[in-house]
Parts: structure tokens; sequence; C-alpha cells
């Protein structure tokens, strides 16, 4: 008779999105396509969101939520915009920016993070380790000055405690965090379109505080390279996923490459 | 004397009371003949009681009653939430949840879930109290270099403060401060005893006096120590005493869930 109710006559089994198709990808791999995602919007919004629009006449600013304070997010707070979204969403991926010399003492690695970018200075890999308390996959992911905008911030900044910043260097690290280390391929595709919505949902807070600006910008498909205006989400967005799209189908098919290499090398002593 | 047998003492009653024979066919006790009155009596008090316990099961489970199962009054501020506003159904049928539980025990199934109501997790807290300023969003506190002040006071989890039906706001000690501020160093100190000096004494109880932890009351820092709030004041506004904090907010918390 149970064995009736449980399966013979079962209704649609309960979705079981941990489940996949037999290819899997660990907790690194996945946040390494996370990480490198990011690194590519990030580059965007630092040079033609911040380095171009400073040139224009906009001002970005770590007191931007203010109100009537006419400022945008300076990079770091977009990324935390984004991590802030992040966790309003369904999908368990943390993300959160820091360095041994932060602007903003809040951000001061200490423990396993400082010992990590300790290291990550000699050969600027990333590093993984398991929080064992939350149960959580960590990686963290060199942060480089990217563009011009990094370094003159920073150096210039009265609560720098570093002021000889230069471009290409290690300035801190992003770390990820996940709750599994064994990711099917459609619970990866869930995890990346829960970042690019958050990316999409950072820049939004941008532009819907750029409304409340004395002088607001003009907002639509035209870069502040161009004119005192901003690209609507829709145009930011599609440039963010030119930029990472072919990178991240390129690890997801290699991944599966390497599966199937595994699924048909001959097993026995090798 | 041959003793009689038992149908006989059946018969024997049978014909000293009158019954009718729908009265002989109800004896549950599989003999015939009418029931004695301590069994009559018996029923009449089960049924009775039975009939009492679906009332009362009724009543507590009526809309409005939730307090009367809560385990305890609902925190300050949540007096008129019904239990749904927290408690969500877990996803599916109760008979997919009860397949899906079988599946996972014995293994044809990678993921466990819940069955009834699913867990109330920082989400549902989110769904009314999301801001986008919060200055110490719970989710922060994951990450590792947070490890000693998780293990200390859990502040990764919404309810490690605001323990639900304990009738107060905050369910946390004043103080907690001390478990991520400890090296606070400030380059151009607005107050007028440096923060430094503060952290030195460790005078951990009166960060709230001049700092509200989310963030959310519209409010300037005091620069005169002087006139913070007291901590004694803070203490009772976390017993559930009205806020000494500004009354405006910045984001007052919805009225209804407003999941995403």
């Amino acid at each position: 008779m149970a064995t009736v109710y449980l399966f013979v006559t079962a209704p649609p089994p309960l979705a079981d999105a941990s489940a996949g198709d037999g290819k899997r990808l660990s907790a690194h791999e996945v946040l390494e396509i996370c990480a490198a995602e990011n690194a590519a919007v990030r580059e965007l919004y630092t040079n033609e969101i911040v380095g171009a629009g400073q040139k224009v006449g906009l001002r970005f600013d770590e007191q931007w939520e203010q109100l009537k304070f006419d400022a945008g997010p300076l990079p770091a707070l977009f990324l935390r915009q984004t991590s802030k979204s992040l966790a309003r969403s369904s999908v368990r991926l943390g993300l959160f920016l820091g360095s041994d010399n932060p602007v903003n003492k809040s951000n001061q690695f200490s423990g396993p993070q400082a010992a990590a970018l300790q290291e990550m200075r000699r050969d600027a890999e990333p590093r993984s380790f398991f929080m064992n308390d939350v149960r959580l996959y960590t990686a963290m992911f060199p942060d480089f000055a990217v563009a011009p905008a990094c370094v003159e911030c920073h150096n210039k900044h009265p609560d720098s405690p570093k002021s000889d910043w230069k471009l290409g260097d290690l300035m801190g690290a992003t770390t990820w965090t996940f709750p599994s280390n064994s990711v099917s391929v459609s619970e990866t595709l869930e995890v990346l379109a829960a970042l690019r919505n958050a990316f999409r949902d950072a820049y939004t807070r941008y532009i819907e505080k750029t409304k409340t600006f004395s002088s607001p910008p003009e907002v639509g498909k035209k870069w502040p390279s161009q004119c005192y205006c901003l690209p609507t989400p829709e145009t930011f967005m599609q440039a963010a996923e030119r930029r990472s799209s072919k990178p991240t189908l390129d690890r997801l098919l290699s991944r599966r490459q390497e599966v199937l290499r595994e699924s048909t090398r001959p097993s026995g002593p090798q | 004397m041959k003793p009689k047998a038992p149908r006989d003492r059946q018969d024997d009653s049978l014909s000293a009371v009158a019954v009718s024979p729908e009265a002989v066919a109800r004896r549950s006790d599989g003999r015939s003949g009418p029931a004695p009155a301590s069994t009559v009596r018996r029923r009449v008090g089960v049924g009775v009681g039975l009939c009492l316990a679906i009332a009362v099961l009724f009543a507590l489970l009526a809309p409005g009653q939730e307090y009367l199962t809560a385990p305890g009054r609902m925190n300050v501020g949540h007096e008129q939430l019904a239990c749904t506003s927290c408690h969500q159904p877990a996803p599916g049928s109760v008979r997919q949840q009860i397949q899906a539980g079988t599946r996972f025990l014995i293994g044809l199934r990678e993921a466990p879930v819940d069955f009834g109501l699913r867990e109330v997790e920082n989400s549902d807290c989110y769904a009314c109290h999301e801001r986008p300023f919060d200055r110490h969003p719970v989710f922060f506190f994951n990450e590792p270099r947070f490890a000693d002040a998780r293990k200390a006071i859990a502040p990764q989890q919404c309810s490690s403060c605001h323990r639900e039906h304990s009738g107060r706001r905050v369910t946390v000690q004043p103080g907690y401060c001390q478990h991520c501020h400890g090296g606070l160093e400030m380059k151009n100190d607005p107050l007028d005893v440096p923060h430094a000096t503060l952290v030195r004494e460790s005078l951990w109880l009166s960060c709230l006096g001049c700092h509200d932890f989310h963030g959310n009351h519209v409010m300037k820092s005091p620069t005169r120590f002087a006139d913070a709030i007291s901590s004694l004041r803070v203490g009772r506004y976390f017993q559930g005493d009205a806020s000494p904090y500004p009354r405006e907010l910045k984001m007052p918390a919805r009225q209804e869930r407003g999941d995403h």
C-alpha cells in the first residue's frame, strides 16, 4: 500500500534543484565563473560610468545614498549594492569585498581572509576554504586596480591608509560563498541569472537616484563618454553581457568537455 | 445442580427488561441484550468529551485566535500579525512532501524537504523589513572574518537578536557592538569623548545612545557624549518601551509581506 501511495500513483515529484543530469561543478568552479562576471561588470562600471562620468560632471561618493546628495555609488559601493540584491534572491550566493588597506575600516580583512590575501600577493591565484560554522564553501579572488579611477580615488581619499596605489596593484579581494560543493548545471544557471539580476538591480538603484538630482542626467542609449547622460539599465546590462557571456560559456563548455573526457576514459589501472 | 450456560443467563436478562431489537444489536461487546447503565454513562461521557475536544480545537484554530496556540506573546510591533505572516507553507502538497521525504531517506533524492511549514528564515523578515541602506544587514555576517561574532551572538540570523514570541522588541543584551568594533579607530573623531576612549573603557552600552543598529531612524548623532540617549532608556526600548530615537523612520516596515 505504502509503495503504491508513495511511488506508483505518485503526483509529479517535488523539484530538486540540487539534482542534475550528471554534469556537476564544484563550488570553486561556479564561484570562478561568478567572479569573472563580476570583474567584467565592475570594469565596465568603473571605466565607462564612473571614470567617464566624472569627466562630464557626474559625482560619485560613499555618501551617495543620502537624500538630497547628487551622487552615485563608487565601484566598491556598487559591488556592495550588488551583494545586497543577491542577499534578497533565493540563491544562497554571498559576495563581499575587502582589503588589508581599505578606505572604510569596516572592510578590513582579518583571520583567514587576511592570510589568503597575503598568499595572493605572492602568486595572484584565488584561494578556497570551507567555513565550518556556517557550512559555506568560500573562494577569494584577487581584486586589481583595473582603471585609473580606482587608483586616483584611493590615493586621494582622506581615510585611505595607503596613497601610493598604482594601476595593476592587488588592492584587495572579493570573497564569495556558496552552500554546496556539487552544483548541477541548472543550479549554476540559476546562480548566474541571480547574479546578473543583482547587477541590474544595483545599477537601477543608481538610475533611480539620478532622478532626484537637481540636474538629472539624460538616461537613454548614450554613455557618459558622449554626453552628460547615462545608459538605461537595459543598455548597461547588454554591454555587460557582451563582455562576460562568451567567457562564461567557454568555462561551462570546457567543464563539459572535461566531463566527457572523464566518462570516455578507459577504466582499469593506468 | 448443573450450572446454567451463559446463553441461558442472557435469556433470563432479556426476559427481565423489555428492549427493542435495535438496542440489542447496538451492543458492541459481542453479547446481545441492553448495555448496563455504567456503559451507557461511559459512552455519553466519551461522546460529550469528543464534542468538547472538537469544539476546543475549532476555537483554537479559528482565525484571530492564534495567540492561544503561539509559544509566547508576539514581539512588540508584531501583535497584529497572523501566524502565516512568518510561517509559510513548505513547497508541494502533503503527499508530495511525504514522497520526497521518503525518497530522501532511501537515497533517491539529494536534498531534504520541509514538511507542512517551512523553517522561518531571514527572507521572511525581509519580506516586511527590507531596507536597502541597512547599516548592518544580517547577510554581511556570513563573511569569514565575523567567525568570532557568529560564535558569540550569531548575528547572521535576524532571529538571534529578535527571537519571536518573547513579547519584547530586541532579545539580545545591549553591548553586542564589542564583538566586531573592538579595534575601532577614527581619523577625524567628531565626539568630545573620543571613540578610542569609549572602546578602551569598554563602554559598549553607550554605542546605541548615538547610533541605532540598523540605521532606520532619521537622526544625527550628537557630538557631545552627554547628549547621548542613556543606556537605561535603550535597554527599556529593547524590552518593549517607546522608542527613545526620533519618530521619523527612513523606511517603515511593510504592513503586508512584499515577497520578491
